[in-house]
Parts: structure tokens; sequence; C-alpha cells
């Protein structure tokens, strides 16, 4: 999960690596997931989230679509 | 990321947080020694406790047995450094570097770069939010696959 300047520079980078194109997101997207992933990382009884509630919180950010599904 | 819910045992969740203490307080990972020194417990015991929380992703080990990531921190230094104060830690990723200041609801300075053109593009988490929206965050590998090849993603 890299950061990029533009979508131009993502696509040079795909070319470069011989990747397809994959999710983008913007940084405050980023910065909201990061939010929702880490947010209750310290508490003692935490536990690794589901692929429903991992789905869930993409969701809530914003992030729908085939390639943010988990459950297939 | 981690995804896989997973009971955890008692000891699992003392290791975790043992793991994630010292991490705070050290600016490093432990060592293997260094957690069984801590807790207690053998060498054995603790390669047990982090391969169970491996199963998560959450924490993930190096082929020598010692530990490569403790979701959001990296082990090793990596191109995502991120400053708490006079703290220093590094992210895994983008995403994983944003994580340390939501994790810790502290600010911070993320020194991060284009991944294209290796343009300065650092970012300050303040108060909470984000001081810049500039960028994109590209993700090269579909949610489902992500830990099948963790380097791309």
């Amino acid at each position: 999960m890299l950061l990029f300047r533009s979508e131009q520079h993502v696509d040079r980078w795909c070319q470069q690596w011989n990747r397809p194109r994959g999710g983008t997101l913007s940084l405050a997207q980023g910065w909201k997931l990061a939010q929702l992933w880490y947010g209750d990382r310290l508490d003692s009884q935490w536990r690794s989230k589901s692929a429903s509630e991992a789905e869930s919180v993409f969701r809530e950010v914003g992030l729908v679509g085939e390639f943010w599904k988990l459950n297939v | 990321m981690a995804i896989g819910t997973k009971t955890s045992s008692t000891f699992d969740q003392q290791l975790r947080l043992f793991v994630y203490r010292y991490l705070l307080r050290h600016e490093k990972c432990p060592r293997v020694a260094e957690m069984a020194k801590g807790l207690a417990r053998s060498a054995k015991n603790v390669r047990a406790g982090l391969a169970r929380l491996s199963e998560s992703h959450a924490f993930m080990m190096q082929e020598d047995g010692e530990l490569w990531r403790v979701a959001p921190f990296s082990c090793i230094p990596t191109g995502f450094p991120v400053r708490v104060g006079r703290k220093l830690w590094f992210g895994n990723c983008i995403w994983d570097a944003l994580g340390i200041p939501a994790m810790l609801a502290k600010d911070a300075r993320i020194g991060a770069a284009c991944a294209c053109c290796n343009y300065d593009m650092p970012i300050e988490i303040r108060n909470g939010k984000l001081q810049t929206t500039r960028g994109l965050i590209h993700i090269a590998v579909a949610a489902r696959e992500w830990y099948k090849d963790v380097v791309f993603t």
C-alpha cells in the first residue's frame, strides 16, 4: 500500500512493475481506515476482525466493489 | 491489516500486550529471548504463542523466528518512518504508517514519498486530523489476496 502524487504516477508505477492496476483511495480515506482499523489495537481483549467486520469497515470508508470483498 | 477471528488464550493476550508495550517503550520489537525473559516463559512457549498470533497476520515472523511485523509497526526500518514526539517507529506501508498515530491517538509526522518518483510527501497528523490531503494510496492486490502477496500489497 503505497503513496503516490497522482493517478498518472500510479499508472506509471504499475507499468514499470508489470502490475495490474489495483484499488485506490484518497489520503483522507486512508486516515479514516487507519483509525477504524487500528484504533482498538491496544485493547486487552482485542481480536482480529472477521471478514464481514472488515468489509463493514471498508464500506464505512466508502471502499466498495469486488476489489474490497473478502467473503466470496 | 488483520482478518480472521481467532479466540486467544490468556498467554497469547499477555504476549501480544507485552510486545506492544515493549515496542512503545523501546521503539523496536522485542526479540524472542526478551519476551521469554519478560514473561518468565520458555522460548519454545513464546515461539508457539507468536505462531498463534501470526495466524491473523497482525503479527508476522522473519525466517529466523524473530518478529517482522507487529501491525501497524514494522520491526525493521522501512520507507515509512513515523515520528511521535521524540519517538520513532516504522510502518510497513502507508496504511500502517497512518495506523501508528491512529492507534496511539497522538500527533505524528510520517515520512513518505511518491512510490513512483520519490517526490517527498510528508504527512502530518495534528489533533486527530490530517494536515494535508495531497496524494492517493494505491493497493496493488485485491483484499482477499493481501496475505498471498504481502510484498506488493
